[in-house]
Order: C-alpha cells, then structure tokens, then sequence
C-alpha cells in the first residue's frame, strides 16, 4: 500500500475519532461541570451581624466568576470556569445576582427564619430567592422600602436582577454596587444608577 | 476489504485516545484550579472607599470621610481586619504635606475634619495611606504626594433651583439617527439577557466630526460605524460585559472594556478609520468608568479614587506609572481647563476651573429627588448638564444650558433605559446636537436634540 493511501486513509480516520470522543465528552463544558466537584454545604448560623461583616463578605467574592443558578466560588480572584452558555446551569464558578445577595446577606434557606447563617465561599446554595422574590420582600428576613431611605448593603432589585450597595454616592452621584452580573461580566464592584430607575426597587435584609 | 478499512480504523482509534488524553488534561487542569483548590491570598484584599468634596463653598465646613472594606482572607469567618491610615493633607501652593493619623469613628468610618487654615485659600490638596493590620496597605490616590486629590475653594455660586418637577413633559427627539433591532445580524445591536442578571445593551456610543455615530456593541464583539446612511462594523476584541467609547480628535476610536470575569483588568484599546488596532493602554486602576475624548489623549473616570487617568497621548498608550502622575480630580478640557462634578442627593455642584481659579460655578437643586449627573460638557464659559430627577416610579433626564446668569434653554427628555448602558454614556453633545442612547424590547436607538432656545 502507497504511502498516499495510508495517509488519505489514516487521516480522515484520525480527525473522525477526535471528534468523536470531545462531542461524546462535551468538551465545551467540561471546565466548568468539573469545578462545583470541590464545593461543599458548610455554614453555621450566626447572631449578630453587621453590615460591615456583610460588605466585607461580599467584596471577598468581587474579582469572581458568575453562574446562573449557582451559589459557589473560591476566592482566587478570578472566574475558574469561564465562557459558559448563558441561562444555563454548567456547574460554573460564582452566584447568580439573587444567589450572590442571599448568601451576602447571611440569610437561611428556611425563609420563614429571619436569623442570620454564615456561608462558606465554596458552600454550594443558591437560596429561596430570586431577584423579583427580593424586589417583592419575599421572606422573612427581606422587606422593601423607599428607595430613598437606603444606605450601604441594601439593595435595588427589578424582576430579573439585583445588586447590593457597596458605597453610595460617588462623585457624579451614582451608588457602587457589589453584584453577581453577568457571565461575562462576573461579580464586581460597578457604580450604577439603579436608584433612579424605576424598574428597580429598594429592598434591605433587616436584623443589622 | 480489511485492508481498506484497516488504516482509517487505526485513525479512527488514534484520533479517539488522543481525544481522551486532551479531555484527560483538562479535567486535571480545571480541578486543580477549579472549587477545590481555594487558593485565596492569606492576607486578603483591602478596599479604601471615599468621596471627594471637590468643590467646597468658601466657609464651608468639610470632612474627608474614609470606609475600608476587608474581604475574608480564607473560608473560616474572618476577625475584622484593623485598619489604620493617615492623612497627608496641605492648602494649595504649600510645599509639604502635614501628616494626620485618622481616627476610627464608633461607626466605624475614618473622618478628618478639615481645618479653616486648609480652606481660606484656593483649595486643598491631599492623598491617604491606609494599612489594614494584614499585611495590605494602599494609597489613594495612587500618584500619592505626586498626584494627589485636590478641593477647589468656590466663593460664587450661581444657583439653579428646578423646584418641584414635573413629570410626563417630555420633549421628543427632533431626529432618529440610528434604529436597530436586538441581535447579532447586519444591522442588530447585541443584547445580553436573561433570568438573574443584567440586561446589558449597547455600552456607548460616541459622535465623530463628521456626524457618524460610532456605537459600541460590545455584546457582538464589534463596533458599528453609522455614516452616510449605512452602517460599517468592525471587530474588536472586548472580553468584559461593558465599557465605554469616545472618538477621538485625531478620528481615532478608543475602546474601553472593563476585562470582566478574566481578572476585571480593563484595558483602553485605540482603532483607526479601517478598524486595525492603533494603540493600547494597561488601565492604571482596578475600575474606570467614562472614557472621554480629552484635548491630548482619551482619559478615563477611574476608582477608587475617582481621578481622570490620562490613558494615551495620540495614540501612543500611557504606562500606569504615566496615568498615575497624570491623575487629574476634574476631567481636561480644551483651554486648559477642567470640569469638575460634586453631586450630592441634595445638590448637584458643577464648574469650569482653570488651575487654582474657578472660572464659573453652579448649584443645581430641586425639591424632586437628585439622581447622577449624566453629562457636563462645556460651552464657553457655561456647561451643558443633564442631571436625572426621580421618584419611585418616575424618572427623567433634565437637559441644562448652565450660564453666568443661571439656566438658559432646559428641557427634559425620556431615560429610555430599558436596556443597561454604562451609566453615564448615554448622552453625547457635538455642535450644538444633544444625542441620546435610547432603548426598549424592540431594540436601542440614538436619537439626536437640537440645542437653543428656550422650551
């Protein structure tokens, strides 16, 4: 058999084979199904809590990833599973903007609890809640209020997000939120202008 | 027959292990760095939260208020972190700084109360250094005695009262200049949507000197010049969910993207008139914001510090050691001069400086709640200002012709925000042409306002 024979015959079967096996695997997603492999479902509940501790919790997560549906990073500032489809659960790094403010918030899963509950970075909970449950007081520990009457680690949710005020009043007068974005985006810090949109609403987490 | 099929075979089996072996690294690679490897920096990170005054009426009392924030520096709870800081603090044209330890407040805040002494004269200047009791240490701004912060001392006001406003007395546009449908066709604008999270639109959009309209649609990963009645899109590379754009004098577009979930490290990107990349700049802050069309080079919004970072002169990209030392408190202007924007939400301060001198001051107020002032641009020696008024459920953009006499022509358009810009990049003055960032279900649009004349 000539060489060119192999090679036509070889080749073809080669690229075949590859194919086979990443399409088989889902390549595509494999970097991130693998990485909620080492989260856990640590927390302990905790009373009380300040602002300051909550704020701090949530700039821990900033510099992190964004995952729909999701509730689990691991503080090394950057997202380890990037580029996932969006409206997907891939099993990514990061909350989701609703996830992101529960466990920011210290809240429990019961919603009936107002109390607070410490949640480990890598615990995977996304929470009761999500951005329009926040927008409406869903839950005992969440209620709303004028949006004029906020200040730092409340927050402003519409029906499909929510972010939480890290700082306000900046220069031009905005607010800097601490929130889980967008997947692209991830979760950071960003002045927004949400408190003088009124698709958003004033939402804060009582018992500070 | 098998000796047809014994070499494609062999392939098909190659092609398959060498498969297995690729997905094999990476898994091992994504679980080495993925959830189960918390490899959080044992010192934690530390953030310096402040405000400057900026523009302060002549007698006026002022503190300089600091908040730290402490991220955990691993998954156990952490014991608060133990912030101190110090002050370095001087009135205008002294030549050293006096050195002032902060006082932690009982809230917890840090405050400096700053003397009269500071606050006779044409400002004060000043930076800050802060340890967190970890091993973190900052100093904002980051040019520190080089660069520093700086508070104009204003002894005249002109006063703008808007009163109580009145909602649902829109003006409509005089002219749609560009109308396109979400997508990522020909002729859409991309959209990122979806269940818990942003609505992300079109970042920005900038207004060349020959009337094109260049719009960032960073969703698409390209720019859409919009001119002569087409539309041109180049590719670009963006790699966060939003940034800026401005055109430049030169013609020269600058990009700004915010780096996103990769390690948030924004980057400022320069293309020419055939889209190639032109020029590039590392940003010199963790955060920037608006990106402007300065007299020398593109600047950006930046913070913590709130500073105007000089990002390129021409095209040439700026290291961050150059952006640092050129940190400005007010955005450069042509002339030499600097506008300058302190709002509150009980005042909105704007002004036109030109080294130590104010040239032109303004107080805006209104009994209706203040939100962000959306664009201050010159004009001779007044501003055009957009300031947003709220309430709960109600929102507009108040448009502002600020002059030595107080308001001239002023009207009030609809946000039309349905879809998230960057914050303040919704508007854009060019010859006498308000344009406006506009967006709803059916897609985004720039709308354009002929200036003058009372209406």
């Amino acid at each position: 058999m000539s060489k060119k024979r192999i090679v036509i015959g070889f080749l073809p079967g080669v690229v075949a084979g590859l194919a086979a096996v990443l399409l088989m695997s889902g390549v595509a997603s494999s970097r991130t199904l693998t990485f909620q492999a080492g989260c856990n479902g640590t927390w302990f509940d905790a009373n009380p809590v300040s602002r300051d501790t909550a704020r701090d919790y949530a700039y821990g997560a900033v510099y992190e990833g964004y995952q729909w549906g999701g509730g689990c990073w691991n503080y090394d500032n950057i997202d380890s599973a990037p580029n996932d489809p969006p409206q997907q659960y891939t099993g990514g790094e990061g909350g989701d903007c609703s996830g992101f403010t529960f466990k920011s918030w210290w809240e429990k899963s019961e919603t009936g609890d107002a109390g607070f509950r410490y949640h480990y970075a890598l615990q995977l909970v996304h929470g009761p809640y999500d951005a329009n449950g926040f927008k409406n007081g869903d839950g005992a520990p969440n209620i709303t209020l004028a949006k004029s009457s906020t200040v730092y680690m409340d927050a402003f949710a519409s029906t499909s997000h929510i972010g939480m005020i890290y700082y306000a009043n900046t220069a031009y007068n905005e607010d800097r939120m601490v929130e889980a974005k967008c997947e692209s985006c991830g979760t950071f810090t960003w002045p927004r202008t949400y408190r003088g949109d009124p698709s958003y609403s004033a939402v804060r987490r009582t018992g500070w | 027959m098998r000796n047809m099929w014994r070499w494609p075979l062999a392939g098909f089996m190659t092609g398959g292990l060498v498969g297995v072996a690729l997905l094999t690294i990476n898994i091992v690679g994504t679980a080495w760095g993925g959830a189960g490897a918390v490899r959080a920096d044992a010192a934690g990170r530390m953030d310096v939260l402040h405000t400057p005054p900026l523009l302060v009426s002549a007698g006026e009392s002022t503190a300089l208020s600091y908040e730290i924030v402490c991220s955990p520096a691993g998954e156990e709870p952490a014991a608060p972190c133990s912030p101190s800081g110090t002050l370095h603090v001087r009135a205008v044209g002294d030549r050293t700084f006096e050195d002032v330890p902060l006082a932690r407040l009982a809230d917890g805040r840090f405050s400096y109360s700053v003397p009269a002494s500071f606050r006779g004269g044409t400002g004060f200047e000043y930076y800050v250094t802060f340890q967190d009791g970890r091993g973190n240490s900052a100093t904002v701004p980051a040019g520190g005695a080089d660069a520093p912060e700086r508070a104009w001392i204003v002894s005249k006001w002109t006063t703008v009262d808007l009163g109580t406003h009145s909602f649902g007395s829109t003006r409509s546009p005089d002219s749609v200049l560009v109308s396109s449908a979400w997508g990522a066709g020909p002729s859409d604008l991309g959209l990122n949507d979806g269940r818990e999270q942003s609505r992300i639109g079109p970042s920005g959009f900038d207004v060349a000197a020959d009337g094109a309209v260049v719009l960032l649609d960073q969703v698409n990963h390209r720019l859409a010049r919009y001119g002569n009645g087409r539309v041109e899109h180049f590719p670009i590379e963006f790699r966060g969910g939003e940034g800026d754009v401005a055109v430049g004098n030169d013609g020269t577009v600058w990009v700004l993207d915010d780096g996103g979930s990769q390690g948030h490290v924004a980057v400022v990107r320069g293309y020419g008139a055939a889209g190639q990349l032109v020029g590039r700049a590392g940003l010199a802050a963790p955060l920037g914001e608006m990106l402007r069309a300065g007299p020398n080079g593109p600047v950006v919004h930046s913070y913590p510090s709130e500073m105007w970072l000089p990002v390129a002169t021409g095209q040439a990209g700026h290291t961050a050691a150059q952006q640092i030392a050129g940190a400005r408190p007010g955005r450069p202007v042509i002339g030499g001069r600097e506008v300058v924007v302190r709002a509150s939400p009980e005042e909105a301060r704007l002004a036109l400086v030109a080294g130590n001198r104010v040239i032109s001051a303004w107080r805006v107020v209104s009994q209706t709640n203040l939100g962000e002032v959306q664009l201050a641009e010159p004009n001779g020696n007044g501003i055009t200002a957009i300031v947003r008024l709220w309430a709960e459920k109600q929102a507009e953009f108040r448009v502002l012709q600020l002059g030595q006499n107080g308001l001239g022509d002023s009207f009030t358009v609809t946000p039309a925000e349905w879809a998230e810009s960057a914050p303040l990049s919704r508007f854009r003055v060019r010859g006498g042409t308000l344009y406006q960032l506009r967006s709803s279900p059916a897609g985004a649009e720039i709308v354009a306002y002929r200036m003058g004349g009372a209406r």
